[in-house]
Order: structure tokens, then sequence, then C-alpha cells
């Protein structure tokens, strides 16, 4: 099992979400809150597996964060979901 | 394990060949996080791509190496251009924030002369008792308004002048009949 942190202030909520569905049939996840990171377990068939799954995940949830416009709004948001 | 890479600071940017990434510490005061954002997202289809708040003042970036084991030359590389890439972000983000009003004025002229001109009910509306503009230097008094001569002093300059002979340099009235 590998471990993905995603800072709530650089990361959506929605996005890791988003990011959690679309590689839902690549491996198994496990989502905790912790009140500086959304975290995200994944269990994958392999070791290599999990890193690729863990690398295009964090890709996605970066993609989908700074289409959402979270540029703008994270100074006054303070990091909300 | 981690070592410093040739050419940058170690405490500024490190390379892992384990893990197949190289780590870049990013101070926020000097590139706001837009261009983070911006320089992050033309490296997704390179590598993977990770930002951590280590601290307020502080982004660490993490470039993992997507396919094969890279060479230390390689992580150099990849970091060097995420590096200039970053930098150039943070360039054009503050162009755009000292040109901001500018952008913004003359977006909404565009528009504004998008919508066409005012119907008659607008120009109904409008209310053309207003001064248009302040015109300190007169620049757009018309001539006569600036330089003529007042009403006053036409009508007591009027007699004198016809008592006089017109000057030598006056254009002569092309009707007028020649004496031989």
């Amino acid at each position: 099992m590998t471990e993905l942190r995603l800072h709530r202030r650089l990361y959506r909520g929605t996005a890791v979400d988003e990011a959690v569905k679309v590689y839902a049939a690549y491996a198994k996840f496990e989502l905790v809150e912790e009140p500086d990171y959304w975290t995200v377990r994944i269990e994958a068939k392999s070791p290599e597996r999990e890193r690729k799954v863990r690398g295009e995940l964090a890709n996605y949830a970066l993609g989908a964060t700074i289409k959402a416009g979270k540029a703008r709004s994270q100074q006054a948001a303070g990091g909300g979901r | 394990m981690p070592n410093s890479i040739t050419g940058l600071p170690s405490d500024v940017a490190e390379a892992d060949l384990s893990a197949q990434s190289v780590t870049l510490r990013v101070d926020r005061s000097l590139y706001p996080l837009t261009a983070l954002y911006a320089a992050s997202y033309i490296f997704l289809d390179r590598c993977f791509v990770l930002l951590d708040q280590p601290d307020d003042a502080h982004v660490r970036v993490t470039l993992s190496w997507k396919k094969g084991e890279p060479t230390e030359e390689l992580l150099r590389s990849l970091v060097g251009e995420f590096a200039n890439e970053l930098l150039s972000c943070a360039w054009r983000a503050k162009i755009a924030e000292e040109n901001k009003a500018l952008i913004e004025a003359v977006t909404a002229q565009a528009i504004g002369a998008a919508m066409g001109p005012p119907s008659l009910d607008d120009l109904e509306k409008f209310d053309f008792s207003d001064e248009p503009f302040e015109d300190p230097l007169g620049i757009a008094m018309s001539w006569e308004q600036k330089y003529g001569k007042k009403k006053g002093e036409a009508a007591a300059a009027a007699p004198k002048d016809a008592a006089k002979d017109p000057p030598k340099d006056a254009p002569r009235d092309v009707n007028e009949e020649r004496v031989p």
C-alpha cells in the first residue's frame, strides 16, 4: 500500500474526488481527511503499478485544481473544499 | 537517498535516484502560486508533479520520472527546465498584474463598441446638459471662442477700421475696377 498526501491549500477536494473516480478501475482507494491534507491510500497489484497510479492521480488532481481556478481563489478561501 | 544536484544549491534542489525524482524548494515570496500552477501544468505530460507546502513561506515541488530509470543528468535537466519555466510564468504573471487596469479598460471599450450605437430611447434618456468633460486648456474650444473679439470690442472697432485705408498686404477685391 502506498499513500498520497495532497495539501489542502494547494489541491481542491473536489479535484481529488474526481481523480479517485477516474482511476477507480486501476486500484483500490481509501480517502482520509486530515487537518492539512487530503490523504489517499492506494492499493494495487504491484508496487510499480501503485507508483504509477499514485503519480497519475496526483497529476489529475493538480490539473483539475488548476482548471477549477484554484489559483484565483486559494488565498481568499484558505484551503476550503 | 537525496543528493544535491550539480549547479544548483543543495537547499533548493535535490535528486533522489532511487525514487526517480527530483525536489525543488520554491520561495512563495518570489514565485506566486499562479506561476507555480502554470509551470506545473506544462510539465504534467512529462513527469508526475506533486506539490506540497512544508511551511507558509515555501512550496516543495517533486517531479518524478514517468517511464524507465533516469540518470542524474536527466533529472538535473528536468529540474532546470522547470525552474526556467517557473521564472517565465512568474514574470508573465507580474506583467499581467501590472497591466490589469489597462486590459480591463480596453476590454470594456471593445465590448461597449460591440454593443452598437445607442437606440432612440437611450438618446432620449441621455442628459445632454452635462459638461462632456473638463477642458482646462480650452482644447475643445473653437478658434473664434478662444481668440475672436468680443461683441462689444467688435462693435467699437468697426467704425475706426472702416475709416482707415486697407493695409498694403490685405487681399485685393478681384472685382475692383482697375484704373489704367
